[in-house]
């Protein structure tokens, strides 16, 4: 896990008034935090872009701005987005306790603060916090397609690796590429060659039940096959081969988009491994460009000859 | 401090106002802080009750109310808390002079306990 836990949770206290900064500071003292303070609305938004910190204690009775602006803005900026907000307040009024959590806030404490409720609240909204970012992190899912992405891919083909190692069963892998397609986004633009991925991406998803279909990078993907052997992984490969290159679309319908695969599994390897067995597809799938594209090939003997002698 | 209170603090009689915290070693400094804040403030709310400056005695009042009780004061803050409210309803000057006195007398009783501590 890569969330930096032994950091000590930083806290941006936007208030404008010393005395609550001065108390906060004093009373927070044991606490494993490290406390910013910010006395205006504007310097309570410059601070909270620049230190990222972990958790906002924010006044929302503000003078020159209403607290309730800065909430917005720190829950619209991406920045801040995610940074839990805990809105204090000297009014006991409801409504505004219910409009400040609807706006996106953590939590609410009333002003003046029990000691020990306040540090007990700021301690939730720091695990929550470190719990975001953990997400953020591991999120595994590629933003414009929606597939698994490359980190989750290289995690759980070493997951089906040892399950497939383990039980002695069949592991199969397609690597797949579009092809031309800088051309593509070259003579159409950026927009519709995401389009095309998008598309792809759908059929891809589309396969078998079980498959694992992931986006390994720009216009390449891979799909993991686990239980499946390479002759079954062809079949496969070949229907996302149909599929895509008989896909049009309206706004270019002069537009053919085409790609190649290359398929393993573990018998296509002397030697098993994660690495062998992305290298054999890497090698079919380049021998599918070499052959002229909107093909499959299967690992071979061969590949792995050429993997031995580049090894 | 032995001293007796100022000689021109008039009427109302100045029990010593002591924080909740005093004799709490690790507040003693905070404590002494505030009530420092509260002299200050003493004089400033004054004046911005003889200008009738209704927004800048708000801010105080308000301030006052966030902050009091949490350095051990929570009569200070209930009474800045009334005069806040009495302000934004618009309330008389006689009623709002009351408050402003109420408030006022708890931080010279406050400030009156040497440091609160």
């Amino acid at each position: 896990m890569q969330v930096c836990e032994h950091q000590i949770p930083r806290l941006l206290a936007v208030d404008d008034s010393e005395l609550i900064h001065r108390l906060l500071k004093s009373r927070l003292r044991g606490e494993r935090l490290e406390i910013h303070a910010a006395m205006t609305a504007e310097e309570g938004l410059d601070m909270a872009r620049a230190l990222l910190p972990e958790v906002i204690l924010l006044d929302i009775d503000l003078p020159d701005q209403n607290g309730f602006d800065v909430l917005r803005e720190l829950k619209t900026d991406s920045m801040t987005h995610d940074i839990p907000v805990i809105f204090v307040s000297g009014s006991t009024d409801a409504d505004a306790r219910v409009r400040g959590l609807d706006m996106g806030a953590h939590d609410f404490v009333a002003k003046p603060f029990d000691v020990a409720e306040l540090k007990a609240r700021i301690r939730s909204a720091v695990r929550i916090c470190l719990l975001i970012k953990m997400l953020a992190q591991r999120a595994q899912i590629d933003g414009l397609t929606g597939l698994w992405n490359r980190a989750y891919f290289d995690q759980r083909l070493r997951q089906e690796f040892a399950e497939a190692t383990r039980y002695d069963r069949d592991l199969s892998l397609i690597l797949c590429d579009l092809d031309h397609f800088k051309a593509l986004n070259d003579n159409h633009g950026h927009p519709f060659g995401d389009q095309v991925l998008e598309d792809f991406a759908e059929i891809l998803s589309s396969g078998r039940g079980g498959d694992i279909p992931c986006r390994y990078g720009g216009e390449e993907f891979v799909v993991i096959l686990p239980d499946t052997p390479a002759d079954e992984a062809m079949i496969a490969a070949d229907r996302y081969r149909e599929a895509i290159r008989k896909m049009r679309w309206e706004e270019h319908p002069d537009v053919q988009s085409t790609a190649s695969f290359g398929v393993a599994d573990l018998n296509c390897l002397t030697e098993r491994s994660t690495e062998n067995l992305v290298d054999a597809a890497d090698k079919a799938l380049y021998r599918a460009k070499q052959q002229g594209r909107d093909r499959v090939c299967l690992a071979d003997q061969s590949d792995q000859n050429d993997l031995k002698l580049s090894a | 401090m032995k001293e007796q209170p100022e000689p021109n603090e008039g009427s109302w009689p100045e029990t010593p106002l002591l924080s909740e915290y005093a004799g709490e070693a690790d507040m003693a400094e905070l404590v002494t802080y505030f009530v420092g804040e509260l002299n200050n403030r003493i004089q400033s709310i004054e004046r911005a009750w003889q200008e009738q400056d209704k927004q800048r005695l708000r801010d105080h009042a308000h301030q006052i109310k966030g902050a009091a009780a949490g350095y051990g004061f929570p009569q200070i803050t209930d009474s800045a808390a009334e005069l806040e409210r009495e302000l934004n309803e618009e309330a008389t000057i006689a009623d709002l002079s009351e408050r402003v006195e109420a408030l006022i007398g708890l931080c010279r009783r406050a400030t009156s306990s040497s440091d609160g501590a």
